[in-house]
């Protein structure tokens, strides 16, 4: 069904754009996005667009990684850095990061410097949050387990609290991930000259189409791929934890 | 009075510091440590909020986002509370929808315009039926989990949760109604920007902690309010 | 009556929690002996305090009034190790190293580890599973690694909170044999914290009970209605051997 479902959905499109009952202008058939999605991705632009806008992910998710994840960990184990810090966390989560692209096209002029840190900062208030959750959800008695048995202070930070902690970091590197992405290229749609969300604009612009759905269909893509293969390995490495997250 | 005097002891680092930063803010803009062209100082920014407020700007796009927000809603809640329902209860219809979603998830509300675009004029509907878009997502998906979650529990409690088959459905439609006013508004503070002219960079700071203020206002307040009426359901589903 | 010299001592114990400004008094001027060697059971019902008594023995948790006294007759061993319902291991270790985590906090190298864990997991009977996850275990399996975590780190007094509790009757049953074997192979001070008067009587050299006058008083009525069916049933014997 998984399969069929969706066959059937795009087969219905290839008819409808090919007998005109839609505006082929407007909706090509599936088959031309995908002959021209295979053309370009190895001949031609799609391709390189994609490693720009992949290279673009990797910059910003290295700048909010491993602060995110640092200062998750410090808020979880410190008490009066987490009441100073958390409301500020709180206020910023939940409004689209971007927003802040206008304030840092003007402070940084338009560029990489200002699209990578919209994705940066999007990942970083994920993966704190995540990262934050993890230390306070885990089993208290890991805990007295750990003291019990001759862990403290610093030990009981490595051996303890981070190990517990790991699936929600884990997580929330998932996410933080998937979330720059979207930032990312809603960034490029906008304002930016290359990546694939300017390709989508492009082709919108210029009304070619097919080009326009093959890379809206790569952006999917990309992000499915992403996800998925980060769970993946999620479950691999942490072959421990008995069930991952769905998404 | 006296509860919350006990709680400003207990959050005073919480209450203090941003206090501290707005001060420090402030401080630095004005003795040019920070460029003020690009950070203002938020005494000024608290004027121009105050004066856009005064001569009605303020108000008139608030309530043109929120009018908005209101429509986007509605059109993403008909059409995703069917949708979710449909893929919560037959099995199959999931199985297949499922890709279709998975491929969707990652796009970013922006990129729909296009599509959007050829299908309603544009300007305002425009607008409003790419928030939709998104929002469709998310209230379909998180509609098809809270099906999914009431059909567990009525197999596990079948008497018991019989007669309030309605209640939990109910409640289940709340749970998601809330978690969709949040996902709206998000997508369209993304919106929202690009449909403004340029402006000031005040009124640029100030939009920005409005729409902060209004985003957190929604999430708190309706956090709260899932808390109050249903305390017994567990998160439903997380977005 | 036990000629034993004391091991742990608690005096005057008093648990005060605070939350929310207000005090909760959890355990009210406690007072008990466990001698050496012995297998104590402490029993209550459910909020009698007898876990917070536990962590407290333990170092757990820091007592509001009265003190604790173990006697360390070898320096340099821990004074406690605590059994945890539920088994409270670290799923992301195998269970090998699981046994081993105290020793590898008090720094004894690895090959007096490995050593230890075997001759542990061997005890407990789980040799075969040293390379397995806890979340291949089953209940019974992961206590018993729970068990063997403990004994593992040789401590003054055994603690145990409840261990058996989540686990089903017949294999509760199991574990409890296997608890007694153990412990007179090895003849540790036992302190065993439960809720179910039967298993203390299986258990216990000696019987705390902790709970209010009211508990107190049934468990009273219990145990002098069991003292008279004994009773009778002993005069039935004589009775039948006479004739």
């Amino acid at each position: 069904m998984a399969v069929l479902l969706p066959t059937a959905l795009l087969v219905l499109w290839e008819i409808c754009s090919r007998f005109a009952v839609v505006p082929p202008r407007y909706f090509p058939p599936p088959t031309t996005v995908g002959w021209v999605l295979v053309d370009r991705v190895v001949a031609g632009d799609l391709g390189a667009q994609s490693l720009v806008t992949l290279a673009r992910l990797g910059s910003a998710f290295a700048i909010a990684a491993l602060p995110g994840v640092l200062l998750g960990l410090l808020m979880g184990v410190a008490r009066p850095l987490r009441d100073a810090v958390e409301p500020y966390i709180a206020f910023i989560f939940p409004v689209p990061k971007i927003t802040l692209l206008p304030f840092l096209l003007i402070i940084l002029g338009v560029g990489e410097p200002a699209f990578v840190l919209t994705g940066a900062t999007s990942a970083f208030f994920q993966i704190v949050i995540s990262t934050l959750g993890g230390v306070q959800t885990m089993d208290p008695r890991l805990l007295e387990v750990g003291r019990n048995y001759g862990a403290r202070g610093a030990r009981l930070f490595w051996k303890i609290i981070l190990p517990a902690a790991l699936p929600s970091i884990f997580t929330g590197l998932r996410l933080g991930l998937g979330l720059a992405l979207v930032a990312l290229v809603a960034v490029e749609f906008i304002a930016a000259k290359s990546g694939l969300g300017h390709l989508v604009y492009r082709h919108w612009q210029m009304l070619s189409t097919p080009e326009m759905y093959a890379a809206f269909a790569l952006v999917g893509a990309l992000g499915l791929l992403l996800t998925r293969g980060l769970r993946a390995l999620q479950a691999r490495v942490l072959a421990w934890q008995e069930e991952v997250g769905s998404l | 009075m006296r509860a919350l005097g006990r709680w400003l002891t207990e959050h005073w680092i919480a209450v203090g510091s941003p206090l501290l930063l707005l001060v420090a803010w402030e401080w630095a803009s004005a003795t040019g440590l920070l460029r003020e062209a690009f950070f203002p100082r938020p005494s000024t920014i608290a004027a121009h909020l105050r004066q856009l407020a005064a001569d009605g700007t303020l108000w008139g796009h608030t309530a043109m986002t929120l009018i908005r927000i209101g429509w986007a809603f509605a059109l993403a809640a008909v059409l995703g509370v069917s949708v979710g329902l449909a893929m919560g209860l037959w099995r199959r219809l999931r199985d297949g929808l499922d890709p279709v979603f998975a491929v969707i998830y990652p796009i970013p509300s922006v990129l729909f315009l296009p599509f959007v675009s050829f299908l309603v004029p544009p300007g305002e509907i425009a607008l409003v039926v790419t928030t939709a878009v998104t929002s469709f997502f998310l209230i379909a998906f998180t509609t098809t989990q809270g099906v999914r979650q009431i059909d567990r529990l009525v197999v596990e409690a079948a008497v018991h949760y019989g007669a309030r088959g309605w209640r939990l459905f109910a409640t289940v439609l709340i749970v998601v109604v809330a978690v969709e006013i949040v996902a709206a508004s998000r997508g369209l503070g993304a919106l929202l920007w690009l449909s403004w002219q340029i402006l000031k960079i005040e009124d640029m700071y100030a939009t920005f902690f409005v729409i902060a203020f209004l985003g957190a206002l929604l999430s708190y307040g309706l956090a709260a309010f899932r808390a109050r009426l249903l305390p017994w359901i567990q998160d439903v589903a997380e977005p | 009556m036990s000629t034993r010299p004391p091991k742990v001592v608690v005096s005057e114990v008093s648990v005060t929690f605070e939350s929310h400004g207000r005090s909760v008094l959890a355990l009210d001027r406690i007072s008990l002996q466990a001698h050496a060697g012995e297998f104590l059971c402490i029993v209550g019902p459910s909020g009698s305090g007898k876990s917070t008594l536990l962590r407290v023995v333990a170092g757990l948790l820091r007592q509001s009034a009265g003190a604790v006294r173990i006697e360390a007759d070898r320096p340099g061993t821990p004074l406690t190790a605590m059994v945890f319902q539920e088994h409270a291991l670290l799923p992301w270790r195998t269970v090998r190293d699981n046994v081993t985590f105290g020793l590898e906090n008090r720094g004894v190298p690895r090959a007096e580890r490995d050593a230890r864990a075997r001759e542990m997991l061997a005890m407990v009977g789980l040799t075969r599973f040293a390379r397995h996850y806890p979340h291949q275990l089953s209940g019974g399996m992961k206590q018993r690694v729970g068990i063997a975590r403990a004994l593992a780190n040789d401590p003054e007094v055994l603690l145990m909170d409840e261990p058996l509790a989540a686990l089903d009757a017949q294999t509760r049953t199991i574990m409890q044999e296997e608890l007694l074997r153990i412990w007179a192979t090895l003849g540790k001070t036992v302190v065993y914290v439960t809720h179910s008067l039967e298993e203390a009587l299986l258990l216990g050299d000696r019987i705390v009970l902790l709970g209010s006058p009211a508990y107190g008083a049934l468990l009273e009525k219990i145990w002098s209605q069991l003292r008279e069916e004994v009773v009778r049933a002993m005069a039935e014997d004589r009775r039948g051997e006479r004739a």
